[in-house]
């Protein structure tokens, strides 16, 4: 019974998707959200359940094995949650719209794929459902528009080089460890294994979106339609690609705080959060904005884990639950500000608290949360990453601490300059969304109050088992244990509101509080090389694939010349001296003749 | 029927059919069309009849004794049954697209007996168990295939199926001489006798690199590759024979029948070999990043994905050998889909230049989507058959601990998503360029879609075709070498 539940979690979203190709436009909303009810239904019954199953599928010991347990469960738990609340959502924002047609079957073929990623207890059963899963993006983000193909294209290289990267991983995990069964896999990290250990975690954070692999999110947030932006980069991809993260530090690897690695992971951490942040601190587009907020946050989850301490560890993986919740109510936000004032660019925007409140309350709430003011949810997973990070060193501390600042600063002048300056455009009668996009929006910002104060929820019965008795007797749930750390944090925020106002009050609106930083004399050439791409790893990296391809290229002509001319010409030579031999010389031909004969006499002695 | 008539049919009905083929035209064009395909397709269903009886661990053997110690010996195993059943099927597709596509050209009656001669011929070379025998076949196809490269008569195509002739029977003769000195070295032809004179004393280095020189020639692999791109002149359901299903992998059967099946590599040539098939993969890869012209392209990626077969094949342990078997199905299924879609394209855009094309998704939407789906089976991007069979080769070079190999490869890998992205972006997306002329066959278009279906049945059923090459590694690897 359990097992064919687990089964259909996987079978039930792809069938529908298949459905929902055929089906009637109008009908296929409907038919997405009901298979994402279906799913959540499943999800729930399973939760805290325990089962595996194992078919055969190619031999070679390649066979196609799911494993559900209370860390998986947990994860199609969420995972279903934020697939029936976006399909809800979508019913409305997509309706009209031309990628509708679409939308909805990839949608449900990427709930199919993550479920199956999630709940693959094999490595290659992984690997076929996780790059299955590129196929998802790139339908997802090329329905966006008539250039969007340019984005899907990009997104889909960064990430297919990433998950090459982890089938070399997964092939060497299953060489050293001669099982490609992930419960069975317990490697230490030598030589061989920390080569495999490198390219499974580029699978991991790739998927996440941490830095360099990053630069798709923000071109996607501009041309894929929204619904997917809270949908994947918000919630999925981070969801599974720490989810991968921590099953590869805690299970089959056993990471410690001596480590080396640790530090690099921590160090890769530490980079996306700053430099995530900066690039937000600056954007003049909401989606924009919010995408990089999207890449910084999993620099936190990242340093969380590499930390190797177990209030690290749990602090990412709540931190990457959380951030789910707020960052995929952010995205909404945006959403229904697109879909209601037609724009989402900041210079348009303005005065959106009186016209639509809901928005405003919902924007509130789960921007308060990615800031980490308590009593929200993101405030406690905060402080856990700073807890342990502090421990291993005070600069990745510092680095937490200084991307808090600038998140809330950004979000102070998102906030400021969509919601609560005077409009900059005249008003056409906004009104707020309707009740189906805003019951999700509404949800999440519920789930973010409900998820702060009531942490004990979360940690102590979704995540602490994570760890098993690692953290038995500790207690990460409820209040933060180390008050001067807490004070730091307020201390920190506070800073960024009364930055924030002395700025907004100088320049006379909250849209330029952050132009300072903007304009400041090298940040601002480093900003416009930034903008005009030159820091864009995928941008180098084409750059120099197609280098490298003009030089293979040009072996390849020069070996194509030599038949061509070389071998042409060397043929015409000879024979042109052999024709010369043919003068009509009788002498010379008895000369050739009685060589030849002697010649043959020669061969015939010996 | 007994399984001996089977398979002695399945070889000569295609041979001698073929040359009754411009006889039937003068009765009916349909009737000669339809007769082609009933030939090749029933080469198809003859090997799969077979296949249970060779499955079950028989195998069919039909000699005939000549005189000066020669013999006529076709063998049918696994390896070749499952490599006759591949072949015959796609061509079978391949000459229904035909129907249409030839149909506006002149030369028809030439062209079907030259296809179905050359199918003939590739079964004959699949079940020969003689060196000589196997040597003759693969002679018979260069000839076919020279005349097909060279369809349509403009010089420089008759140059270039020239230069495609003059490399791959060079290979041929160096690949004979190669069999002489096996010859002097074993005492026979005969492959079986071969294998048993194998295990008494190694085979000389020489003899293993002249034969290897025919294999990479014939199967495009650099330094010899070049004829292939050029060779792109052809019409289009002759490039998605020659260089997809059938032609080129002629050197990876043989490489696999005889470095495999019958006699180990040696230790300097399995050194040497992996380097050599690197290069091709990484400089065909390149190359195919840089072309503009779309059949180039293609080409030039049949040249990479050729080396990831050789890869699988060379690297001794089962699942790479299991690896490249399901590649030559995969890569077939898939790049002969992407050939056909370039007939399509080139006959309704009149150029094969990509920088001309785009937009093209809207006036073409099934090409389109069956272009991509093929496209996503040589990237192999799960659930498309390709991902499986590149797994798996990856796999073997890993196992076997050739680990700056399979960089290589993955770098070639990523480059596969590059060019074949990049290709399909420029013709059928951005803006239209060029308003292509309207009129695309409905039965070209099918057969396109239905290699397109079958990248994806085939990794969503990949257990079916796995079987077969499951059993055919066992039977290849289990008999002492």
């Amino acid at each position: 019974m359990m097992e064919t539940l687990m089964i259909s979690l996987i079978l039930i979203p792809l069938i529908a998707a298949a459905i929902t190709f055929v089906l009637p436009v109008k009908w296929r909303g409907v038919c997405a959200f009901l298979a994402a009810l279906v799913n959540f239904l499943i999800a729930v019954l399973l939760f805290r359940k325990e089962t595996t199953i194992i078919f055969p599928w190619i031999g070679w010991g390649i066979d196609f094995a799911l494993r559900l347990y209370h860390f998986s469960g947990f994860i199609i738990l969420a995972v279903s949650f934020f697939s029936l609340l976006i399909s809800l959502y979508s019913l409305e924002f997509l309706k009209n719209k031309s990628s509708a047609r679409q939308f909805y079957g990839f949608f449900l073929l990427a709930l199919s794929f993550v479920n199956g990623a999630v709940l693959a207890n094999h490595l290659v059963t992984l690997l076929f459902f996780w790059e299955g899963l590129l196929l998802t993006i790139y339908g997802l983000i090329a329905i966006g528009g008539k250039q969007a193909f340019k984005t899907a294209t990009k997104s889909f290289i960064i990430v297919g080089a990433s998950d090459l990267c982890m089938m070399a991983g997964i092939i060497l995990t299953g060489y050293i460890a001669k099982t490609l069964i992930i419960q069975d896999i317990h490697l230490g990290l030598d030589r061989l294994g920390s080569l495999a250990f490198i390219l499974l975690i580029i699978g991991a954070i790739a998927k996440a979106g941490s830095m360099p692999f990053h630069t798709w999110i923000p071109d996607a947030a501009q041309d894929s339609p929204l619904p997917f932006m809270a949908f994947f980069p918000a919630a999925l991809e981070k969801l599974l690609g720490i989810y991968f993260l921590t099953r590869i530090t805690l299970d089959m690897f056993k990471l410690d705080s001596h480590n080396s690695l640790s530090v690099v992971l921590m160090a890769v951490g530490a980079i996306t959060i700053l430099l995530a942040v900066m690039m937000a601190l600056v954007q003049k587009d909401y989606k924009r904005l919010l995408s990089y907020h999207a890449i910084s946050q999993v620099g936190y989850m990242i340093l969380g884990i590499g930390t190797c301490l177990p209030a690290g560890i749990i602090g990412g993986i709540f931190h990457m639950l959380n951030n789910a919740v707020y960052k995929c109510g952010l995205f909404l936000t945006a959403g229904t500000v697109e879909k209601q004032a037609g724009t989402t660019d900041l210079d348009q925007l303005g005065g959106l608290r009186s016209t639509m409140p809901v928005t405003f309350f919902c924007f509130l709430v789960t921007a308060a949360s990615i800031s980490g003011v308590p009593p929200f949810n993101g405030f406690f997973s905060k402080e856990l990453i700073y807890d342990a990070a502090l421990e291993r060193g005070k600069i990745f501390y510092l680095a937490a601490l200084i991307g808090s600042f600038f998140t809330a600063a950004s979000f102070l002048k998102l906030g400021h300059a969509a919601f609560c300056d005077k409009p900059r455009r005249e008003d056409k009668g906004i009104k707020e969304a309707p009740l189906s996009m805003l019951i999700p929006m509404i949800i999440l910002a519920l789930t973010c109050v409900f998820f702060g104060v009531f942490n004990r929820i979360p940690i102590n019965d979704f995540i602490q088992p994570i760890l098993g008795r690692a953290s038995e007797n500790h207690n990460f749930a409820g209040w933060p244990s180390s008050l001067p750390l807490v004070l730091i944090t307020i201390a920190v925020l506070a800073a960024a509101l009364i930055h924030h106002y002395a700025a907004a009050k100088i320049k006379g609106s909250g849209l330029k509080a952050a132009d300072h930083i903007h304009h400041a004399p090298v940040l601002s050439a480093i900003y416009r090389w930034a903008e005009k791409k030159y820091f864009d790893p995928y941008e180098l990296g084409v750059k120099l694939v197609n280098w490298i391809a003009g030089l293979l290229s040009g072996i390849d002509k020069s070996i194509d010349w030599f038949y061509d001319f070389f071998t042409v010409k060397a043929a015409c030579g000879c024979s042109m001296i052999i024709r010369k031999a043919h003068a009509g010389y009788y002498i010379i031909y008895v000369v050739w003749a009685l060589t030849g004969a002697l010649l043959v006499t020669l061969f015939a002695i010996k | 029927m007994n399984k001996e008539q089977a398979l002695f049919l399945l070889v000569f009905l295609p041979l001698i059919g073929a040359a009754i083929l411009p006889l039937i035209d003068r009765a009916s064009v349909k009737l000669r069309n339809l007769t082609a395909f009933t030939l090749v397709f029933a080469s198809f269903l003859l090997s799969a009849f077979i296949l249970p009886t060779v499955i079950g661990g028989r195998e069919i053997n039909i000699i005939l004794n000549l005189p000066l110690g020669f013999n006529f010996i076709l063998t049918a195993d696994i390896l070749a049954v499952f490599m006759a059943m591949v072949s015959s099927f796609i061509s079978a597709i391949i000459i229904l697209y035909s129907f249409e596509y030839i149909s506006h050209y002149e030369n028809q009656r030439e062209y079907y007996f030259m296809v179905v001669l050359f199918l003939g011929a590739m079964m004959g070379l699949v079940f020969a168990a003689n060196l000589i025998l196997l040597y003759v076949f693969w002679e018979i196809t260069a000839i076919t295939s020279w005349r097909l490269i060279g369809f349509f008569r403009e010089k420089q195509h008759v140059l270039r199926a020239d230069k495609a002739f003059l490399v791959t029977v060079f290979g041929a003769l160096v690949m004979l001489l190669g069999f002489i000195k096996l010859h002097s070295e074993t005492g026979s032809f005969d492959l079986a006798a071969i294998k048993a004179a194998v295990k008494a004393h190694s085979i000389s280095n020489l003899a293993i690199g002249l034969i290897l020189t025919g294999i990479l020639a014939k199967s495009a692999t650099l330094p010899l590759h070049t004829w292939l791109p050029d060779a792109g002149v052809a019409p289009s359901p002759v490039t998605a024979l020659l260089h997809a299903a059938v032609l080129v992998k002629i050197g990876v059967y043989v490489f696999a029948r005889l470095f495999i099946a019958t006699m180990p590599l040696g230790a300097l040539w399995h050194a040497i070999f992996p380097v050599i098939i690197g290069l091709s993969a990484l400089v065909s890869a390149g190359a195919a990043l840089v072309e503009t012209d779309l059949k180039r392209i293609i080409a030039y990626s049949t040249v990479s994905q050729i080396a990831f077969i050789f890869l699988g094949f060379s690297m001794g342990n089962e699942i790479g050998i299991a690896g490249g078997l399901l590649y030559i199905l995969m890569h077939g299924l898939g790049k002969a889909g992407l050939f056909l879609c370039a007939g399509i394209i080139e006959q309704r855009t009149k150029t094969k230049d990509i920088t001309q094309m785009g937009g093209l998704i809207h006036v073409m939407p099934v090409t389109a989507i069956s272009f991509l789906f093929c496209a996503f089976s040589v990237m192999a991007i799960p659930p498309f058959g390709g991902f499986f069979s590149k797994y798996m080769v990856i796999a073997g070079t890993l196992q076997a601990g050739h680990l700056a190999i399979a960089g290589i490869f993955l770098f070639g890998a990523l480059l596969t998503l590059m060019y074949l992205f990049r290709t399909f972006n420029m013709i059928f997306l951005g803006e239209m360029n060029k308003v292509p002329v309207s009129g695309s066959s409905p039965l070209m278009v099918f057969c396109v879609a239905l290699f397109a279906f079958l990248s994806l049945a085939g990794g969503c059923f990949i257990q079916y075709p796995n079987r077969i090459v499951a059993a055919a590694v066992q039977q290849m690897t289990a008999k002492p070498l």
